[in-house]
């Protein structure tokens, strides 16, 4: 009862914390917020590979690059595209290289995976580039205005203004980060992890790993697409380097192991720590990537388990330290 | 080839099984015929091929030449999972379990195929009261309440082999294939074991690979001894016994009195 | 002889030099991989790095042989240091299956470092280091002229592989380099000191990053960049020629140093796509490679 009050209290704070964020926070402040939010769910989306089934993609940002690329093409091409539809094309592109990838990605694990996954991305790095008269090559695409959304009862909402473009980004990856983790407890979310642990014993359990790989694939794939669509839409611009440059498979992987490898949402944790090092070392920019390297060793050296291990270490110890206290003080009780 | 249909009371059949690892060859012609409701075992001395026979029915390997007919279809070539859903089932000769999860939720897993659900996204896990019931349930029957929760890595060896016959039997196949269930345990546990086999697959169809004579003996209707791939006797317990080949070949004269 | 066979076997040469020095980097990626069983993103980080350290020991006595030398050293025992004090711990954690990932992810971790501390200490512009005077200038030979620095990239390449051999094929230690490749834990079964071995090898692979480093100063440009390159290219000669296969190594990285050099010019653009879908299709359907033996 009481576990379930102070769940309640956690989630109505954060939601509160959430909504007030524009109020209480300048611009700056909200655009970090929203930039850390968008990439938390990146690296949820590659968490639902990394801890749940056990595959190390080096690729990942094609799927982010993908929503993000499917999302601007539609809305510079075709005038009058409504908001919420383009965050369906871009998580739809991004499903769809996955359904395109799937037939050889489903195929393999372990280290092919990883160097698979990494050559689709530089294919992909390689054709964005080849196709700069669509792509806009190295400089990209910006400059487009986003589509404002008539809601019935309140009216047109105009998304240019910073706060409302907040309060619709942030409800989209809730909501996107709430699926995954519903995802992960449904049925399928335990075959999952089954084919994590042991993937032979699941198919003579009479579960098709492949045809599973493929579905855990395009729902990965398929967030993916709504971070990176949310994010050209938030940084009004896509570009190659942007989405697809060396670092940017790596980094959504990086916070998922500062974070915490096998849990939800470690992610989310190592997310918001790469933020707070980054905006720490802001004196020092070119320092900073540095110093991120730095923590990632030192995390898989000593802190396997990531820094919710901290979480978690610290919360048995206080609960250690709560029935001492119960025990103590109600002891007389017990034996009268 | 499809509509070749097997005698309804022969839930296996095996035609001219011949596979090869490289150049070698590791079975020979084998020939199966096991009757529905019945309890065969597979005996041979070390490396004649037993496993790759197992491996060879579930779809793990294609044969190279040869047919498989399960419950009158022929499934050559099928994959392990499609023949899992037909109601094939299997056990490992080393513990194969998900070693990082919990008893509980390993048998769970079974359970889950038990019922079908395999591609629901909708609801939540926990929600689903049956399969928790059943789950328990099962546990309780198999001796493992009391490990509920406990990683599957950490069991007993003895328990965790029990834990891995009932992965196999959980999905309540048609035919089981247990692949030396009693395998490294003592005299104590292997007579538990014996018990537990005996419970789980009644009315079940079984093929069982097994060394310790005792409980081939005690648990098998028929017996088909394979030596270097090749069967060299089909028969009942006392046929096989009784067999001259057989006791030249892998018996010894000492291991079948004791049996007897 | 006419002016397009001249500009062919030019490039040519020009190709069998970074197939050379890529090869140089490739074998240690791939000994490493079929040895130890982790794929050292870091391995062409160590490459770039060499060539800075050598910029760096030209930059203070301006002898290259001298950096020639050195260099490759420091790298070995950087890589030495790498796996003895990292990888050596991780593996003791008793990951099971996730140990992959955590090695795969300390790899890369240490590029990013090693990429991020060159560009702290060096600086994002290209650097250039020249080569000596000896090897400046064309060298004359069957009627045509030659770069001399290539041609002794080839030849040091060349002299490199054979003492590789030598030391592979000839001796007890290679002897069981090549059995632990093959099959690690049988050789663990035969009472030899493994670890020692890992080490070994660890340190060869990293010194050949090392010598290939160097020698690709003077040849290419010294930027951070370098890595990203050498690393892809490395992937693919390793997906393709086989994970562990020196051979097949050896085949792929000439095969793939001359498509560079004439990709430029007959397919700009496309040989990357060509080549990375070339190398998933292998990847999936041969995950041995297309050199690999091994069951
Ligand atoms: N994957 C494989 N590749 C190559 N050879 C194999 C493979 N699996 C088994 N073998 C060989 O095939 C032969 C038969 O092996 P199998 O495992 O079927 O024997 P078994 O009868 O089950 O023996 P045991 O009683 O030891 O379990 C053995 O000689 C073995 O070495
Ligand atoms: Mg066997």
């Amino acid at each position: 009862m009481k576990r379930q009050f102070g769940k309640w209290c956690a989630w109505a704070m954060i939601l509160g914390g959430l909504y007030m964020a524009p109020r209480v926070l300048g611009v700056f402040e909200l655009n970090v917020l929203l930039g850390t939010a968008i990439f938390a769910l990146f690296s949820l989306s590659l968490n639902l590979l990394l801890s749940f089934t056990g595959l190390l993609s080096f690729g990942h940002a094609m799927f982010f690059a993908a929503g993000a690329y499917g999302t601007v093409l539609v809305l510079t091409r075709l005038s009058g595209f409504p908001l919420l539809p383009l965050i369906g094309i871009g998580a739809a592109a991004a499903i769809g290289l996955a359904l395109l990838l799937s037939p050889l990605l489903v195929r393999v694990s372990g280290h092919a995976f990883a160097m698979l996954t990494m050559a689709f991305s530089q294919i992909m790095y390689a054709t964005v580039m080849k196709l700069s008269h669509i792509t806009g090559g190295n400089d990209g695409i910006s400059g487009f205005a986003i589509p404002s959304v008539s809601i019935p009862v309140v009216g047109v909402v105009d998304m240019a203004l910073e706060q409302n473009f907040y309060y619709f980004a942030i409800s989209i990856l809730g909501l996107s980060a709430w699926v995954m983790w519903f995802f992960t407890r449904t049925p399928f979310g335990s075959i999952m992890v089954g084919i994590r642990d042991n993937p032979e014993r699941v198919t003579y359990l009479g579960f098709s790993v492949p045809l599973s790989k493929a579905i855990i694939l395009c729902v990965s794939a398929g967030f993916a697409g709504v971070a990176g669509s949310i994010y050209a839409l938030f940084q009004n611009m896509v570009s190659v380097d942007g989405v697809l440059g060396p670092l940017s498979s790596f980094s959504p992987l990086i916070n998922c192991f500062i974070g915490g490898l096998g849990t939800f949402i470690g992610p989310i944790f190592g997310t918001g720590i790469g933020t707070i090092l980054l905006e720490l070392m802001s004196a020092h920019p070119e320092q900073a990537q540095l110093v991120f390297s730095l923590v990632l060793i030192a995390i898989v050296l000593f802190l396997p388990g990531g820094v919710i291990m901290l979480y978690w270490k610290a919360n048995t110890r206080w609960m250690a330290v709560r029935q001492n206290i119960q025990n103590r003080f109600f002891k007389r009780r017990i034996y009268e | 080839m499809n509509d070749q249909h097997e005698p309804a009371d022969h839930i296996l059949t095996t035609r001219g099984l011949n596979h090869y690892f490289g150049e070698r060859q590791v079975l020979t012609d084998i020939q199966l015929e096991i009757q529905r409701g019945t309890r065969h075992a597979i005996i041979g001395p070390n490396g004649a091929g037993k496993t790759t026979l197992f491996n060879t029915i579930t779809g793990k390997y294609k044969p190279k030449s040869g047919r498989i007919f399960f419950k009158g279809k022929d499934v050559t070539g099928f994959k392990p999972d499609k023949l899992a859903r037909m109601g094939l089932g299997r056990s490992f000769q080393i513990n194969s379990t998900f070693a990082g999860l919990s008893t509980f939720q390993n048998l769970r897993m079974a359970i889950l195929a038990r019922r079908k659900i395999r591609f629901n996204f909708f609801r939540f896990l926990d929600k689903i009261k049956s399969v928790t019931t059943e789950t328990d349930a099962f546990l309780r029957r198999i001796g493992l309440a009391a490990e509920r929760n406990l990683p599957a890595g950490l069991l007993s060896y003895g328990k965790h082999r029990c834990l891995e016959l009932s992965l196999a039997m959980a999905v309540d196949p048609e035919l089981v294939l247990l692949d030396e269930p009693a395998a490294g345990m003592s005299r104590e546990e292997t007579h538990k074991m014996v018990e537990l086999i005996r419970e789980l697959t009644q009315g079940k169809s079984v093929i069982i690979i097994e060394h310790d004579m005792d409980v081939v003996f005690s648990l098998a209707d028929r017996i088909t001894v394979l030596h270097h791939g090749e069967i060299l006797a089909t028969g009942s317990p006392s046929e096989i016994k009784s067999n001259q080949e057989v006791k030249d070949a892998y018996l010894g004269e000492a291991e079948v009195g004791n049996a007897a | 002889m006419n002016a397009i066979a001249v500009m062919l076997i030019t490039q040519a040469v020009h190709g069998l030099a970074y197939g050379m020095l890529l090869f140089l980097v490739a074998s240690g990626f791939t000994l490493i991989f079929g040895m130890m069983g982790i794929l050292n993103i870091a391995h062409a980080s160590f490459f770039m790095l060499a060539a800075y350290v050598a910029f760096q020991i030209m930059a203070w006595s301006g002898n290259f042989w001298l950096a020639l030398l050195l260099a490759p050293l420091a790298i070995a025992f950087l890589g030495i240091l790498m796996e003895r004090v990292m990888l050596r711990r991780i593996r003791r954690f008793k990951l099971g299956k996730a140990l992959v990932l955590f090695e795969l992810m300390l790899t890369v971790g240490i590029m990013v470092c090693i990429e991020e501390a060159v560009k702290n200490i060096w600086g994002t512009d290209p650097q250039i280091i020249n080569a000596p005077d000896a090897l400046r200038g064309l060298i004359p030979c069957f009627g045509m002229t030659y770069p001399a620095y290539r041609l002794f990239i080839i030849g040091l390449a060349c002299s490199i592989l054979i003492l590789l051999s030598i030391v592979l094929f000839k001796t007890r230690l290679g002897n069981i380099v090549r059995a632990a490749v093959q099959d690690a834990e049988m050789t663990v079964a035969l009472g030899i000191n493994v670890p020692l071995v890992f080490t070994f090898v660890f340190g060869l692979g990293t010194w050949l990053a090392g010598v290939a480093g160097v020698a690709a100063g003077p040849l290419l440009t010294v930027f951070p960049g370098l890595a990203n390159q050498m690393l892809l290219d490395s992937f693919i000669v390793v997906a393709l020629g086989g994970f562990g296969s020196l051979m097949g190594a050896f085949i792929i990285s000439m095969f793939l140093g001359e498509l560079t050099a004439f990709g430029v010019q007959f397919f700009p653009g496309y040989s990357t796509i060509i080549l990375f879908g070339f190398m998933a299709f292998v990847l999936t359907f041969r995950p041995l490679g297309l050199f690999g033996e091994r069951e």
